[in-house]
């Protein structure tokens, strides 16, 4: 069970008193000792790591400033910021609906102390909570979905003085979307935990969807969407502030602000309920018999199998990589891209794929590792295997994303599916290469059997997402731009990225042959 | 198994200075000494695991820096940590090692008497990543001694391991040091070690201070003998 070692003066079994004084000293309490456990995660990343982790911090306010100020560079168009106005509360939704599948499928949201780091102190519910809610912008989706909001805001409301004040209520809901999103987090969580809690989930995630299909098939998904409530008043919000009309603006904040701190409340709450109750497929995952099956027929079919059960028979593992390939086609079928935007898509799936493991991709046999290495075996054969474990996911997933978006693209021309075929070949190479790189350069001990971990410390991840989502995303668009030119371009394209990807992958093939490094690897992942 | 003035550097921090060890076919060998004293270290160097940074390292009469996989070939080791892959079953642990260390035909018996030995024959087939730490210690040497390797290395093989997995471990040993393997058991628990080697080396800061016969630690004397070692 992750998360909280220590009991909370929110849960049921405290000492009597008032309850308003209560809650107010456990969220005190609990702000406070936010503090040490920062400090510790920071004191951890040390040399390499701690370059990773401000090369991260750099590119996230980079990033970010670039998301707000950009669109505000752009020619001025009134008839698409006109367009683009009614359409800001359905990103405002579909924004919290990201943020709301980012944190379930996480069981909880990341850990500011992993569990088995956390055992020696006492971490309230209330604690893990708020650290999960401040490490929860450090992934790569919800700082995607992040961006994209507040670029389309910036563009709508266009340069000009009230631009700050207009992007505020942006801010403050995406807090609060956070907020909002942890509480049922948890509670599905705390479901799940239950007696059929699989089952019930299950059911309500197909009546969910049934019920989604339906209404895209029968109705223009834009407009009910349009007249609901707190989106379309965030939106409000924003023309207020870049109107100057300062009565309204501040309605919708405070309002935004009693929004997050009913989620913060109700957040810490729920955390204890689900400390409580032990996580049963989890723990069937520990204890499930595998049938033996015949010996493999190669050293690396031998590998490739250890490697793929590492992945498939990892309850986190599994569910992250049905969100990788269903999230993106989600997104796709919904907006209804045409294949000559779809070259972007394998690029964010690949990504995601990378920081599922990939990024430290040693850390997949956990103290095994040492075993491993002490197996006869030559060590590029090893690093082959975990390439192509990889690769394989990256593909199958970027596949499923492909085929489910192309059922809304329309036919393509061979120049577009070429170009989009030859985006999923390049960026599955380009992301297999800089993981095994990074994989190699800084590894780190983390025990990925619990599905709140991340695969390398948060703020590292966060240096690892922004480039990987520049980098694969900059590769996408060029395959996109070829996609109108002649077919055997895209080809051509691959052919120069996949080149250069593979003199990365010889060098890191040559440093993973030196005993030295594999055995500074190994030491640190099997702590 | 013949190490001759083994350093092992890790940036700025010396894990090992200057230890001298042999170990002939047929003989055992306790590493004493306290934690961080350099055993874990010196067991993965002989393994193949870590390269050493400088002295000489000969096992089953190759070089573990310049030969690394011929050594792991010769070998056989059980890890101070874990040693197991978390998603991998026990059976499917002894296909690999089989598979890589090209074990003839027939290894299922093989596996089948040892699974036994240890008492996992229930757990076969089940996932790893469930084991207590005394049924992962106990699969560590059972994958360890599998395929009767000709240098046995045995780094904490008894930590928490209840008398049954003890007793299976020592008949480990001793099948070893009659088929004439070479065994090198690390272990910080004195009285195990007595019983299962003749001879014990006693590690303090990375160097080694003590090369006697396992008897002399045995007992009260013993026990004020090695203290004295341990400094």
């Amino acid at each position: 069970m992750p998360g909280p070692t220590a009991p909370s003066s929110a849960d049921p079994g405290q000492p009597a008193g008032p309850a308003a004084r209560r809650l107010v000293a456990e969220v005190l309490r609990a702000t406070t000792d936010l503090g040490p456990l920062i400090g510790l995660r920071v004191a951890t990343l040390r040399g390499r790591s701690r370059s990773a982790a401000w090369l991260g911090l750099v590119a996230l306010v980079l990033l970010t400033s670039a998301a707000v100020l950009g669109p505000t560079l752009l020619p001025d168009r009134p008839a698409v910021r006109d367009d683009l106005l009614p359409v800001l509360p359905v990103l405002y939704l579909a924004s919290l609906g990201i943020t709301v599948v980012v944190s379930m499928t996480s069981s909880g949201s990341r850990e500011l102390l992993p569990r088995e780091q956390a055992v020696a102190f006492p971490v309230s519910a209330t604690t893990d909570h708020l650290g999960a809610l401040l490490l929860a912008p450090l992934n790569l989706t919800w700082l995607l979905q992040a961006w994209a909001v507040l670029a389309a805001t910036s563009y709508a409301v266009g340069a000009r003085s009230t631009l700050a004040a207009a992007l505020l209520p942006v801010l403050a809901w995406l807090v609060a979307a956070t907020a909002l999103a942890q509480v049922l987090a948890w509670g599905v969580e705390w479901l799940r935990r239950g007696a059929h809690g699989l089952l019930l989930l299950g059911t309500g995630t197909l009546l969910l969807t049934a019920a989604a299909a339906v209404t895209l098939l029968t109705t223009d998904p834009v407009a009910p969407l349009l007249d609901s409530g707190p989106a379309r008043w965030v939106a409000e919000g924003v023309v207020a502030g870049a109107e100057g009309r300062w009565g309204p603006w501040s309605l919708v904040l405070s309002g935004l602000l009693v929004l997050t701190a009913v989620g913060l409340v109700l957040g810490g709450w729920t955390a204890g309920r689900v400390a409580r109750r032990p996580a049963r497929d989890e723990r069937g995952a520990d204890s499930a018999e595998r049938p033996a099956r015949p010996l493999p027929a190669s050293d690396l079919a031998a590998l490739l199998r250890t490697d793929r059960a590492g992945i498939y028979r990892s309850v986190p593992m599994r569910r992250g990589v049905a969100v990788l390939a269903l999230l993106p086609a989600a997104v796709a079928l919904l907006a209804g891209f045409g294949w000559h935007m779809l070259g972007i898509f394998p690029g964010l799936v690949a990504s995601g794929a990378a920081l599922l493991f990939g990024v430290n991709a040693w850390c997949l046999d956990g103290r095994g590792t040492v075993w491993r290495e002490s197996l006869p075996v030559a060590p590029r054969t090893a690093l082959a295997a975990r390439g192509l474990v990889l690769a394989e996911l990256i593909l199958a997933a970027s596949a499923v994303t492909l085929l489910v978006a192309s059922t809304r693209a329309g036919i393509p021309t061979l120049s577009q599916l070429v170009a989009v075929l030859c985006a999923a070949v390049v960026v599955t190479v380009q992301v297999v290469t800089t993981s095994l790189r990074w994989s190699l350069r800084r590894p780190y001990a983390v025990d990925l059997r619990n599905p709140r971990a991340t695969a390398a410390p948060p703020l590292v991840m966060v240096g690892y997402s922004s480039w990987l989502a520049v980098s694969t995303t900059t590769t996408g668009l060029l395959f996109n731009l070829v996609s109108g030119a002649p077919w055997w371009w895209s080809p051509l394209l691959a052919v120069f990225f996949l080149s250069w990807s593979g003199l990365r992958l010889g060098r890191v093939a040559a440093a993973w042959d030196d005993a030295g490094t594999r055995a500074r690897v190994v030491g640190s992942v099997a702590v | 198994m013949d190490v001759a003035g083994l350093l092992v550097r890790f940036g700025t921090v010396q894990a090992v200075r200057g230890v001298d060890l042999r170990v002939h076919a047929g003989a055992s060998v306790a590493l004493l000494g306290r934690n961080g004293a350099g055993k874990s270290t010196t067991m993965r160097v002989v393994a193949g695991v870590v390269p050493p940074t400088e002295g000489r390292v000969l096992v089953g009469g190759e070089d573990a820096r310049t030969r690394a996989l011929a050594v792991k070939r010769v070998t056989g080791y059980c890890p101070d940590v874990g040693g197991l892959v978390p998603r991998a079953t026990p059976w499917e642990h002894l296909q690999l090692s089989a598979r890589l260390r090209r074990m003839p035909p027939g290894w299922e018996a093989r596996a089948t008497e040892l699974l036994e030995r240890f008492e996992l024959t229930g757990v076969t087939h089940r996932v790893t990543a469930g084991f207590s730490h005394g049924m992962g210690r106990r699969m560590s040497v059972l994958l360890a001694a599998f395929h009767r390797p000709r240098v046995l290395l045995l780094d904490e093989p008894f930590d928490g391991v209840d008398p049954l997995g003890v007793e299976a471990t020592l008949e480990v040993v001793a099948d070893a040091r009659a088929r004439g393997a070479a065994v090198l058991v690390s272990t910080h628990l004195r009285e195990l070690a007595v019983e299962a080697c003749g001879r014990a080396v006693v590690l303090r800061d990375g160097a080694a201070v003590g090369d006697v016969d396992a008897h002399d630690l045995g007992g009260e004397a013993g026990a004020g003998a090695y203290r004295a070692l341990l400094g």
